[in-house]
């Protein structure tokens, strides 16, 4: 019985390796800089961070191929809970998990060249593997007081990243405000915490569901619950919590951009899915507040905020900025067409999986800017004429990322936005659908003026690029190979997605 | 079993090869890859006669070979062959026709230096190909696959000489008049696909047989714009009949042939004259169990045909030049026909089809011969004389000029009469509006047999009796035996050929000498063979003949009328214009003359159409699309931009700014969804 329990709990410890390994990795990076505090040798930091950060993705993937999170009457190896129930390991856990994981993997590589001239490397690693443990951990939290630990735990190496340029003005600027709007926004969501404890008097989410059904307070449950919105809005950058966003994204280091835009706002997501379709599930919340209409709301929104301001801004960074606030807006859509009995693995899932191909395709093209200020080409869309001419590879990928972002079929944003788009038919939100697709034409429009400027407008005079960066290139090129293979391979990650949907 | 079928593909892969081997190794090999054309359509030669004789045997063919588009609860898009006694024979005359062709070039091209000879026979290859495939088709989608293909050579041969200013324009007029029916065939295509769920031609379940089923209630297909199958049908006939018209040189899609002798004249041989725009007269009668199901586009088809056949041939009367005189004819001899299939007699076209082919290749070919003597002056007024000069081309030519003009026993006559023949007794026999029609279009058709006599004639004893009118005409440049071999081969085929199906004498006679009937009875796919055309003639668009005469008196009667015409154009040439020195009696004509160089102004009237009427209609879309279209595109996209200006102000860079709109937002939302929720 003993050795039982034993292994039991062996195998469970073992579930959470992912997350484990990435703080690990971060601790590894701690103590190497400590052994040589002037060792300003990139390739070793980059080395052991990117490894750790590769060995986590890696092992996500054989869990989830392994079928783990899987519970056994599905053939699986069963659904890890730890800590009485405060950590959850499922297939929803993992899928994200392996999103932050492999975006981390990108970013570190990619930064190993971008940080060459800047010091304080060793912390630059560690911040942001801490982050991500931070956001890998949010996947599993399975109480609002492990997800706000973590949630903090995601952002405030953030705030620290963003304002990473330290000679720089704007990058300092961006770190300050993004942490004013993020203190705000955790305040919000803490009260927000604080009043569905007042109402429920439990923080695991199954236990709260299980006290609103048996009766409580609506009015205190509803504002508690409407704060939680708040918290989840500011950690995707949904409107009307994303004026951070497009500051700190301009501001930081490409590659933190990118780490963002991604990983952190899937981060985000998978606590949004998780508190609201395990603690306050519509049957049982609905009494208190319709957050699926709040979400259709805050979706329809944040789409037309994002586009529309993307279509009018004069550099590529921010431009990219806004259009992730955008994706924030169509992923929204996996809560918001949640109506009354939809598929919920089917709307869910589309979220999810527009999330994984998200990741691949925004973290390389805010690369690619990382590439192109690692050049000094400039920021604006005129600055990026003729770069096809001197980097035609590198620009190839961007254009795969862009028209993938758009949704058209070269990489896998093209299925990503068709489930999408079925979610919303299939759940009758025929305005989100409209939203959807008005804003995807629109978004066309804007991603093409780079691909423009890139292929078809003539090289201003003298641009010469005498240097290729092999990691920002290894970087590049690896998430337009995986973007472009997602269109073709988009049936595993649906799959994955919506069996990871149907369990929650 | 290894048969003759196994090897049907390669009838049309040949030359394919011969395409492939003169485009790209052209330059390298001795005669510009006129060898590989030769071999290859030697090779298909051979292939189709084996063909012919297991067709011959009682065998036919009809597979589907590849499947290009799945179809899920729907119809598939396939490729296949068909060979039935039809095409067996169209098969035979293709090939023949392309392999001497492709001979005589060699000394119409290759022996007289022309340049570019790789892209030459290349083109001559692919259109071989093509033809041949068209003619095996299996279903209607890939005969207008290949009918489009056919189309793609006859422009890319007709403007082969593209430095000059005449060739390129004509091989534009030639695309866009025919591509202008085409489009007719294609929705046309479209139309039997949605309407009967299969494009087959033979067998149980293609949409002839389909659409004879659903006018006897047993079947159901779908039509369109609430009409009955009936007249559906007729529209989906006539639709195809757009393609038809275009490729076979129907009035009033006919103006682009004249214009295509720009090209070679071994292309004009081959392709504008036996094969391509025989394409459209095959097509009418590969799919004709579902033309027999619709007295109106029967009607309809012999009327244009009859009409085409006389106004050809009146405007071939005042030509100057050989090929000119040869291209109204061919319009002409097509009408006749179209003329037979609308009358209901179809081994009387196909008959025709036959001969034609023959004699008119000869013509061609002829009159390549001719202009290669002639230094390339193709004006017969600057000739005369050639008899004594060149006998080979000389008789041969006479011969094709007998057949065409249908002096018995040449070839023209036998198939000619035939076609008059059953025009007239189903005219007389056929009840209403279809019996008067057919009437009409034998008038016509039989009116003209006068003035094809008569134009034929002059144009041979202007070009090869008489006194030579030139210096040229005096020492004409001589031909090598890579010009006569084909001629002679024609030469007597024109003679000959007649013989296939000799009606007239079989009915004064007795003896049975109707072969060609006996090969497009039987044997056939069923649904396919000359019979049920005409058992589905008489029952359902009620084609009934009727002999006024009796059969044999009839039959004689019919004969010698036509003979009889023709004997009295032939007549009249010989007196004014075999003379030493002829005039141009044309000229007595007057303002007539001028209506008939002009040809009736039908360039005139097509060049309108498109300046005074298409134009300014695409003008006003054209506005349409810059006004309305784009403004409201710019419009969406102002206001676009002008709400992204806005989103862009909110973000005004003040952090405490960004502080207040978050917080009056959470406000607002909680206000807003907590009176919804009734918290108050």
């Amino acid at each position: 019985m003993t050795q039982l329990a034993l292994q039991m709990t062996q195998s469970s410890w073992t579930a959470l390796a992912p997350t484990l390994l990435l703080g690990l990795s971060a601790l590894a990076l701690l103590l190497v800089d400590s052994i040589s505090p002037e060792e300003s040798d990139s390739t070793l930091l980059a080395g052991v961070a990117g490894l750790g950060s590769l060995a986590a993705a890696v092992t996500t993937m054989v869990f989830l191929f392994g079928g783990r999170g899987l519970p056994t009457e599905q053939g699986g190896q069963g659904i890890v809970s730890l800590f009485g129930d405060q950590i959850v390991v499922d297939q929803m856990s993992l899928f994200f998990t392996f999103i932050v994981a492999s975006v981390v993997t990108l970013v570190v590589v990619a930064s190993s060249d971008y940080l060459r001239d800047h010091r304080y490397k060793a912390e630059y690693y560690t911040l942001v593997l801490l982050a991500s443990t931070g956001m890998s951990l949010l996947a599993s939290a399975n109480s609002l007081a492990i997800a706000f630990i973590s949630l903090e735990l995601a952002s405030l190496p953030s705030f620290a990243l963003v304002a990473f340029l330290k000679s720089n003005k704007g990058s300092v600027e961006a770190g300050l405000k993004y942490f004013l709007i993020g203190a705000l926004s955790s305040a919000v969501f803490a009260y927000g915490i604080s009043l569905v404890y007042a109402a429920t008097g439990a923080l695991q989410f199954d236990a709260v569901a299980t006290a609103i059904g048996e009766g409580v307070q609506t009015g205190v449950l509803g504002i508690g619950i409407l704060m939680i919105v708040g918290g989840v809005a500011y950690k995707t950058a949904s409107s009307p919590f994303h004026f951070w966003a497009p500051e700190a994204y301009e501001g930081a280091p490409a590659p933190i951009s990118a780490f963002l835009s991604s990983a952190s706002k899937a981060a985000g997501f998978v606590l949004a899915f998780r508190v609201f379709l395990t603690a306050f599930p519509v049957d049982v919340a609905g009494a208190a507040i319709d957050w699926v209409l709040v979400f259709q709301v805050l979706a329809i929104v944040t789409m037309f905020v994002g586009n529309f301001a993307a279509a009018t801004q004069e550099k590529v960074k921010r431009m990219l900025a806004y259009s992730s606030i955008g994706h924030a807006g169509y992923v929204l859509i996996g809560l918001a067409a949640l109506t009354g009995g939809v598929d919920q693995s089917q709307v869910l899932g589309a979220g999810m999986a527009h999330l994984l191909v998200y990741g691949f395709m925004n973290t390389g093209a805010f690369l690619f800017v990382a590439l192109a200020e690692y050049w000094g080409v400039g920021r604006t869309f005129e600055d990026y004429n003729g770069l096809a001419t001197q980097a035609p590879l590198a620009c190839a990928a961007m254009t795969v990322f862009l028209f993938s972002l758009a949704g058209l079929p070269i990489g896998g944003g093209f299925f990503s936005k068709f489930t999408l788009l079925m979610a919303t038919v299939n759940s009758g939100t025929w305005l989100l659908g409209a939203a959807l697709i008005i804003n995807s034409a629109l978004s066309l429009f804007y991603y093409t003026r780079v691909v423009k400027a890139m292929w078809i407008e003539d090289p201003a005079d003298g641009l010469e690029l005498d240097d290729y960066p092999v990691g920002l290139y290894t970087a590049v090129v690896a998430a337009g190979v995986v973007t472009f293979l997602l269109l073709p391979g988009f049936d595993v990650v649906i799959g994955f997605a919506e069996s990871a949907a149907s369990l929650v | 079993m290894a048969g003759a079928f196994t090897y049907a593909p390669a009838i049309a892969a040949l030359p394919f090869v011969s395409f492939l081997v003169a485009l790209f190794l052209g330059d390298r090999m001795p005669k510009g890859g006129a060898l590989a054309g030769i071999a290859a359509t030697a090779g298909s030669l051979l292939l189709s006669a084996w063909v012919a004789l297991t067709v011959a045997g009682g065998a036919t063919y009809n597979q589907t070979l590849y499947t290009f588009i799945e179809g899920i609860d729907t119809f598939e898009l396939t490729l296949g062959i068909l060979i039935d006694p039809l095409t067996a024979l169209m098969l035979l005359i293709v090939s023949l026709i392309a392999f001497l062709v492709h001979v005589f070039s060699l000394g119409y091209m290759n022996d007289e230096g022309e340049t570019g000879l790789p892209r030459y026979y290349a083109g001559l290859g692919l259109f071989t190909f093509s033809m041949l495939s068209f003619v095996y088709a299996s279903n209607i989608l890939m005969a207008f696959m290949f009918f489009e293909l056919v189309g793609l050579c006859s422009f890319l041969l007709i403007g082969f000489w593209f430095r000059e200013a005449a060739p390129p324009s004509a091989a534009k007029k030639a695309f866009l008049v025919t591509r202008f029916g085409d489009y007719f065939f294609l929705v046309g295509v479209v139309g039997i696909f949605a309407t009967f769920g299969t494009g087959a031609f033979a067998g149980a379940e293609s949409f002839p047989a389909i659409a004879e089923q659903a006018l006897n209630g047993e079947a159901e297909v779908t039509t369109f714009f609430g009409m009955d199958p009936q007249t559906w049908f007729t529209v989906l006939g006539l639709l195809v009949l757009g393609g038809v018209m275009g490729k076979s040189a129907q009035f009033p899609l006919h103006t682009w042939l004249p214009d295509a002798m720009e090209g070679p004249t071994p292309v004009s041989a081959l392709i504008h004259a036996a094969t391509m725009v025989a394409a459209g007269v095959y097509l009418v009668a590969r799919m004709y169990g579902f033309y027999a199901l619709s007295p109106t586009a029967l009607a309809i088809i012999a009327l244009v045909g009859g009409f085409t056949a006389l106004f050809a041939a009146t405007m071939g009367v005042v030509k100057q030049e050989l090929k000119q005189v040869l291209a109204y004819s061919t319009i002409s001899q097509y009408g006749y026909m179209m003329l037979a299939l609308g009358a209901g007699g179809y081994v009387a076209a196909v008959f025709h089809l036959t001969t034609h082919a023959m004699f008119k290749a000869l013509l061609f070919l002829g009159a390549g011969s001719v202009i290669i003597a002639m230094h390339h002056n193709e004006n017969m007024w600057d000739m005369g004389g050639l008899k004594d000069r060149m006998p080979v081309t000389y008789w041969t030519f006479l011969s094709g000029s007998l057949a065409l003009a249908g002096i018995v026993p040449f070839a023209g006559f036998w198939s000619k009469d035939e076609v008059l023949f059953e025009a007239l007794i189903h005219g007389l026999g056929s009840d209403g509006g279809l019996g008067t029609v057919l009437l009409a279009a034998y008038a016509m058709g039989l009116l003209s047999v006068f003035f094809t006599g008569f134009y034929t004639f002059r144009m041979v004893f202007l070009t090869f009796h008489g006194k030579p009118r030139t210096e040229t005409a005096r020492k004409p440049h001589g031909v090598g035996w890579n010009v006569k071999f084909p001629l002679a081969v024609l030469g007597v085929l024109a003679a000959t050929i007649g013989f296939l199906n000799m009606v007239p004498l079989e009915k004064l006679t007795g003896i049975h000498l109707s072969f060609l009937h006996d090969w497009l009875a039987h044997g056939g796919i069923e649904m396919t063979t000359s019979e049920t055309y005409g058992t589905l003639l008489h029952d359902v668009a009620g084609v009934t003949a009727h002999y006024p005469l009796g059969e044999l008196g009839t039959t004689l009667a019919s004969a010698a009328v036509s003979l009889g015409l023709a004997l009295a154009g032939v007549g009249t040439a010989w007196s004014l214009y075999n003379v030493d020195e002829p005039t141009e009696h044309t000229d007595k004509l007057g303002s007539l003359k001028t209506v008939l160089m002009h040809n009736y102004y039908q360039d005139e009237y097509q060049v309108w159409l498109a300046t005074g009427v298409t134009y300014p209609l695409a003008r006003a879309a054209d506005k349409f699309d810059q006004g309305v279209v784009d403004g409201v595109v710019n419009g969406v996209s102002s206001v676009s931009l002008f709400g992204g200006g806005r989103m862009r102000r909110l973000q005004s860079g003040v952090v405490s700014n960004y502080a207040t709109l978050i917080t009056t937002a959470l406000v607002v939302l909680l206000v807003a969804f907590g009176l919804i929720g009734g918290w108050f």
